[in-house]
């Protein structure tokens, strides 16, 4: 627990932080704070999340002529004397209280210039509230909940896409196929109950109704839950024509054994990312779900158009032996944008990175995603991250949404009867 | 609800139940034994899952058939456990409870810590094998294979439990010693063996259980966490130390959960355990068959 003292302390220096006149002498490093699940059910995403970010760190720390990616082409930050990036990491176990204390300790007692994190939406939501009270930044890198950016606050950006962009554009993708004679009538909704879930499945509830789709499943289930037996079988009674889940890593990969174990062979399954973009559940449980699609903000095969893509998987490989996904795309643009604003903002003092943050603008191609451009709006979300849909097919995935920038078109009917 | 769906969701609760109580009877030994909740036990159930997901990638013969060496080894860390830190710490003058919490809770920390640093959090599964996946039909109704062999294992581990505590003169020491830990060595039963050979015993149960789990289920270090909190209602609704109790109230802990899955908003099927659980601590405070 924080101590009055402390509290006291770290209060003051803030207020003497931000009333201080910009220093434009030379600071040695930045330190930002990186907070996400190191241990606990979703420590397998923190420690790949620590590798995106040594990934970013090495590219803006040391000169890469090659890369035209922001901050890449010069050692540490120009605007602040070639000062280095140095990220604390903190370990919030999913936990949106430990994620409160956790925030509230870098910002005390590592004096982090600004924040990054944090996976789950539920987590982010504490560690925003904690960043705003002190005027500390927060950058949300893979937090997806659309209530996060519409709380007021001053302090949160997001240059990714949320649950509402993404599930509009899997409407989308619905209505096209049914403009082309496909049969789809009816949905089911199966999604977990944190805020990532609840609110993801409200978007989708919505613009089912709007757009003349019927639920015939609407199950929000217990995260990390041992058994999805019973509802499974609700899914399996009700038969939708799109199953469309909301989970992380462990529900999805249990979801997809128990559709196996008990017969139960969904006509199409369209996912809300999160574990669906996780190699892990592919390794478990890919061969049941080939062709199955998911939303994305990233697609490796963007390496095709974009040969900066294959670069900084490289480089993420080689440290990780992984390729980069969706959450590791995100993760590392996401400290590459908070480090691009802190440089123009010449200062480590966190009202002048939020105003830095709020001027910036970095086009599509100066970034690893499909998004048009980085530039947020007045409540820190980026409008202009344009998401996709991916197929997972031959072991591999492939951008089949929207049309310009589908690699190959979507496998409709998506599973074999 | 179709009688169909009924029928299968009782079967499943009936299949996870089996495998509740084979989790939970070894907490169930070891608190009867000498009074000693082991906070730890989820993550001896993580070690054999991953202790079986090693040895096949390592021996590669079937997981079915490497349950035997799981448990064995499973017990040496039982065992273990009990001579290293339980022993000492069941030594502590003054709060004695509290001590002891905190020594198994710390143990399940460092196991834990430990699993994370040789495992990597990164979640594994075993690779394709004769069970694994598999499922029959009976009518309509799914019987997965793993969680068949799960409970018939089960099933088998407690007739076993049963022969062992009741025929045996090491069932006798371990009735003996849990009724009176001090007088039985003054009949010459060394209280220390038999309380390392409970620790192995309870360990190799959930061991077993860990092994049957690893064929279909994921692995990864904080994998036993959500069981473990099942295993404890159901130790202290069937009554605690009572060997029996724990396989009457792991079975209906899985079919309350199943049923009250259904019944209930999913997202609140716990509420239906713990709801029985209130219930039955509200008549009968030792539990179902608990003997204290």
């Amino acid at each position: 627990m924080l101590s009055r003292r402390r509290f006291v302390q770290g209060t003051a220096l803030t207020a003497a932080a931000m009333a201080g006149p910009a220093r434009g002498q030379a600071v040695k490093e930045v330190v930002i704070g990186a907070l996400y699940p190191l241990s606990g059910p979703s420590a397998q995403i923190g420690v790949d999340a620590k590798t995106a970010f040594e990934t970013a760190i090495e590219i803006i720390n040391t000169a890469h002529a090659d890369l035209d990616l922001p901050l890449a082409k010069e050692a540490g930050l120009p605007g602040l004397g070639g000062a280095k990036i140095r990220i604390i990491f903190a370990d919030h176990q999913g936990d949106p209280q430990k994620g409160r204390a956790e925030a509230e300790r870098l910002i005390t007692q590592e004096k982090v210039a600004a924040m990054v994190g944090s996976y789950q939406s539920s987590v982010a939501a504490t560690i925003s509230q904690t960043a705003e009270r002190y005027s500390v930044p927060f950058m949300s890198a893979d937090n997806s909940s659309p209530s996060l950016h519409r709380r007021g606050l001053k302090y949160f950006f997001r240059a990714a896409a949320h649950d509402e962009m993404f599930s509009i554009i899997m409407f989308d993708f619905l209505d096209g196929l049914r403009k082309k004679g496909e049969k789809i009538d009816t949905l089911a909704l199966f999604y977990e109950d944190t805020i990532f879930g609840t609110d993801s499945s409200n978007v989708q509830r919505k613009l089912a109704g709007e757009r003349g789709y019927k639920l015939v499943s609407d199950i929000k289930y217990r995260a990390n839950t041992p058994s999805l037996t019973a509802e499974v079988q609700q899914l399996k009674a009700g038969n939708a024509d799109v199953l469309m889940p909301s989970s992380y890593t462990t529900d999805g990969i249990l979801l997809v054994k128990t559709m196996g174990e008990l017969g139960y062979k969904p006509k199409a399954m369209l996912c809300q990312a999160a574990g669906f973009s996780e190699q892990a559940l592919y390794d478990a449980v890919g061969k049941q779900i080939e062709n199955v699609i998911t939303r994305g903000s990233f697609s490796i095969d963007l390496a095709a158009k974009r040969p900066l893509v294959g670069k900084i998987n490289e480089l993420f490989k080689a440290r990780s032996n992984k390729d980069l996904n969706d959450n590791t795309a995100r993760e590392f643009m996401a400290l590459l944008v908070l480090a691009e604003a802190i440089d123009r903002a010449k200062s480590t003092d966190g009202g002048r990175i939020r105003d830095a943050l709020a001027q910036t603008d970095i086009p599509g191609e100066r970034t690893i995603m499909p998004w048009k451009r980085v530039k947020f709006d007045e409540n820190g979300q980026n409008n202009d991250a344009d998401p996709v849909l991916l197929q997972y097919k031959d072991q591999k995935f492939v951008t089949v949404y929207p049309e310009q920038a589908a690699v190959s078109p979507a496998v409709w009917p998506m599973f074999k009867a | 609800m179709t009688p169909e769906i009924f029928i299968q969701i009782l079967a499943s609760g009936l299949l996870m139940g089996l495998i509740y109580a084979l989790i939970a009877v070894g907490l169930s030994l070891i608190f009867g034994l000498m009074d000693v909740v082991n906070f730890a036990h989820g993550e001896f159930m993580m070690l054999a899952m991953y202790a079986t997901f090693g040895a096949v990638l390592l021996i590669a013969i079937d997981p079915l058939f490497l349950a035997p060496l799981v448990v064995a080894a499973l017990f040496v860390v039982g065992a273990t456990a009990y001579l290293g830190v339980v022993q000492y710490a069941m030594r502590a003058k003054a709060n004695l409870g509290m001590v002891q919490i905190f020594a198994t809770f710390g143990l399940a920390v460092v196991i834990r810590g430990v699993a994370q640093l040789l495992f990597t959090p990164d979640y594994r599964n075993l690779p394709p094998n004769l069970l694994g996946g598999k499922t029959v039909s009976l009518g309509g109704i799914y019987l997965p294979l793993p969680q068949l062999a799960g409970g018939l294992v089960s099933v088998a581990a407690f007739t076993g439990l049963w022969l062992l505590i009741t025929k045996t003169d090491f069932g006798k020491a371990l009735e003996a010693t849990r009724e009176d830990a001090g007088a039985v060595a003054l009949v010459g039963i060394d209280k220390n063996r038999v309380f390392t050979l409970g620790w192995g015993l309870g360990a190799a149960l959930v061991g077993l259980a860990g092994a049957m789990l690893a064929i279909n289920y994921y692995i990864y270090p904080d994998v036993g966490a959500p069981f473990a909190l099942i295993a404890y209602v159901v130790v202290a609704l069937g009554g605690f130390g009572s060997v029996f109790g724990a396989l009457a109230a792991g079975i209906l802990v899985g079919l309350v959960e199943a049923v009250s899955a259904v019944i209930l908003p999913s997202s609140l099927k716990a509420v239906g355990i713990y709801a029985l659980y209130l219930a039955v601590v509200f008549v009968r405070p030792r539990g179902l068959f608990g003997s204290l």
